[in-house]
């Protein structure tokens, strides 16, 4: 057995765990908590059975089962990177109008600058 | 005839000061306005620098004429213009102005760009610069966002990166400014032209110097503008 079938089942155990530890704590939702799971699921089978790869690969069209792994991983890196950027876009906007508002609120007079 | 400005009708105006570390160019800038009697809402937009303290100095010698506002962190010239645009609306003005606040638009301007708006002749106005005062990259990245304007926003103008602009009131509380950075310029004409807001074109002076070319939309920032408003279409 190689190394790699023993690693990465272990790394995806661990992973699921997080995702339900996350879930149980509700720091995160139910649909996150499966799609990850069936990711970490994916790579367990691919680990310890790399031909079921050629399998999923021959649905798709691609010949080798490692190329179909690099797509699919590049697919998901690609969604992980749009919801990030996505996120920081909205908590950008939520910076903003807090940041907006106390300013608003607090007109600097020559008073305050006069009490520090 | 042309139309004289009365005292009135700039104490009935306000111009709005957008400042992000302009220690070294704002005062002369803040003090030219206050001596032609317009009042003003300054925004410091974070400044790492002690532009709040100059800033204040200028308060000491026009109490009545100066507002300050400060951002806690830097925010982009976009959220600054936003912030003094919703806090000018406190003092009730006829007409508001913004302007860049690093000497590169005359005090001078202020009339030509308020007297359209007190004749009646247009509720928006937006100060043109002269392309041929224009450095060439700067040239270059204000044609190519002229044409984006005009593809994205459907509105047709000389200069759409302008940061001198003046408008009414009851025409500022229609439009909405959503903008984070220098995309304020053209959002600002898009939402004069959806509005269906009287608009008129003045033309300005322009006072280039190292300082002044260094901020403002470059080719890199009109990159960014291109990005989002390809963003905004979705």
């Amino acid at each position: 057995m190689l190394l790699y079938s023993i690693l990465f089942p272990i790394i995806s155990i661990l992973a699921i765990l997080w995702f339900v530890y996350r879930y149980m704590k509700q720091k995160q939702s139910l649909i996150t908590v499966i799609l990850w799971t069936v990711l970490w699921m994916f790579v367990i089978l691919f680990s310890i059975f790399p031909k079921a790869s050629e399998r999923f690969a021959s649905l798709f069209g691609i010949t080798r089962g490692l190329d179909f792994i690099i797509i699919a991983v590049f697919l998901v890196l690609f969604y992980i990177i749009f919801g990030l950027f996505n996120k920081i876009d909205i908590l950008n906007d939520e910076i903003n109008k807090i940041v907006k508002e106390v300013a608003i609120n607090n007109e600097i007079s020559l008073d305050d600058e006069e009490d520090e | 005839m042309e139309y004289e400005l009365t005292s009135e009708d700039r104490n009935a105006t306000f111009v709005v000061l957008p400042a992000y570390n302009e220690a070294t160019r704002i005062q002369p800038v803040i003090e030219s306005i206050a001596d032609k009697g317009y009042n003003m809402v300054i925004v410091n937009d974070g400044s790492s620098d002690n532009t709040l303290d100059v800033i204040l100095d200028s308060k000491r010698k026009y109490p009545d004429k100066i507002h300050v506002y400060s951002l806690m962190i830097n925010r982009g010239v976009g959220i600054a213009t936003q912030t003094g645009f919703d806090a000018v609306l406190k003092y009730d003005p006829k007409y508001v102005v913004s302007m860049d606040s690093d000497g590169q638009h005359s005090a001078d301007d202020l009339d030509n760009v308020i007297t359209p708006l007190v004749t009646g002749q247009a509720h928006a106005v937006i100060g043109v610069r002269p392309l041929k005062d224009m450095p060439f990259t700067r040239n270059f990245a204000n044609a190519i966002m002229n044409l984006l304007t005009r593809i994205f926003y459907g509105v047709n103008v000389s200069d759409s990166q302008t940061g001198f602009r003046a408008i009414t009131q009851d025409a500022l509380k229609k439009i909405k400014i959503n903008a984070r950075g220098y995309l304020i310029s053209s959002e600002f004409i898009r939402e004069v032209n959806d509005k269906n807001i009287p608009f008129a074109e003045v033309p300005i002076q322009t006072i280039y110097t190292p300082e002044t070319q260094a901020k403002g939309t470059n080719v890199k920032e009109a990159l960014k503008i291109l990005i989002q408003m390809i963003k905004h279409q979705f």
